[in-house]
């Protein structure tokens, strides 16, 4: 399994959750973060903002669906200007459901 | 070295630290979250009054349900115990009671003493 990390527009967020449930991956959770990236926040006229709110989204899927899931949120958070986010996949050995104490998704 | 991630009831968060500081694991970091499952967010699941008894029978009526994420990493040895504390505490039999992901972590360093790995945890 895997835990895909997504760090995407706060604006967005509806649209790739959209998405994401069209191609039948309901099961998600969101936090509101705030961050910054390789353009070290942003620059209008003369206030710099260092810290910008963004929201993570992260979900768990099995390694098969990995590359669809990536694909559905990078297309669906797309606005080809600074700032679209960044997707992390990172492994996960087991997960389990506390109600069915069963060892899957 | 594993990380737990568990999504719980905000409800059952003061008990299950109390569990795990007494199984001897009172370091972990909780944060508010909003999220769904399988059944996308189902009414039933929050325990306030609904007014209109008709949006009962949408699936998907709420967007999110509020939920509490708690995670702590621990030595590769202990994995089980601590997620079977965190699966007994939670259990309720009812739609909503979480989930737990176990993720390796490489290395881990306690920034005052520069220590690393298990002894950083521990």
């Amino acid at each position: 399994m895997k835990m895909i990390r997504a760090i995407v527009r706060p604006e967005m967020v509806e649209k790739v959750v959209d998405a994401l449930d069209e191609s039948g991956f309901v099961a998600m959770t969101k936090m509101e973060v705030i961050g910054r990236g390789k353009q070290k926040g942003i620059q209008l006229e003369n206030i710099y903002y260092d810290e910008i709110p963004k929201t993570m989204l992260l979900l768990v899927a099995e390694d098969n669906q990995t590359d669809k899931i990536v694909e559905i949120i990078s297309d669906s958070s797309f606005t080809g200007n600074f700032g679209d986010g960044k997707i992390f996949v990172s492994p996960v050995d087991e997960a389990y459901t506390v109600r069915t104490r069963s060892s899957s998704l | 070295m594993k990380e737990i991630i568990a999504i719980i009831r905000p409800k059952k968060v003061t008990r299950t630290k109390e569990v795990l500081d007494s199984l001897g694991f009172p370091a972990m970091n909780a944060i508010r979250v909003m999220g769904r499952g399988k059944q996308r967010a189902i009414l039933d699941e929050v325990n306030f009054e609904i007014d209109d008894p008709g949006l009962l029978e949408i699936e998907g009526a709420m967007r999110y349900i509020p939920k509490r994420m708690v995670s702590l990493v621990v030595p590769d040895t202990e994995v089980a115990l601590v997620v079977e504390a965190i699966m007994k505490v939670n259990h309720t039999g009812q739609i909503g009671d979480g989930k737990v992901f176990v993720s390796p972590i490489e290395e881990a360093f306690r920034v005052r003493t520069m220590e690393k790995g298990d002894e950083a945890i521990t």
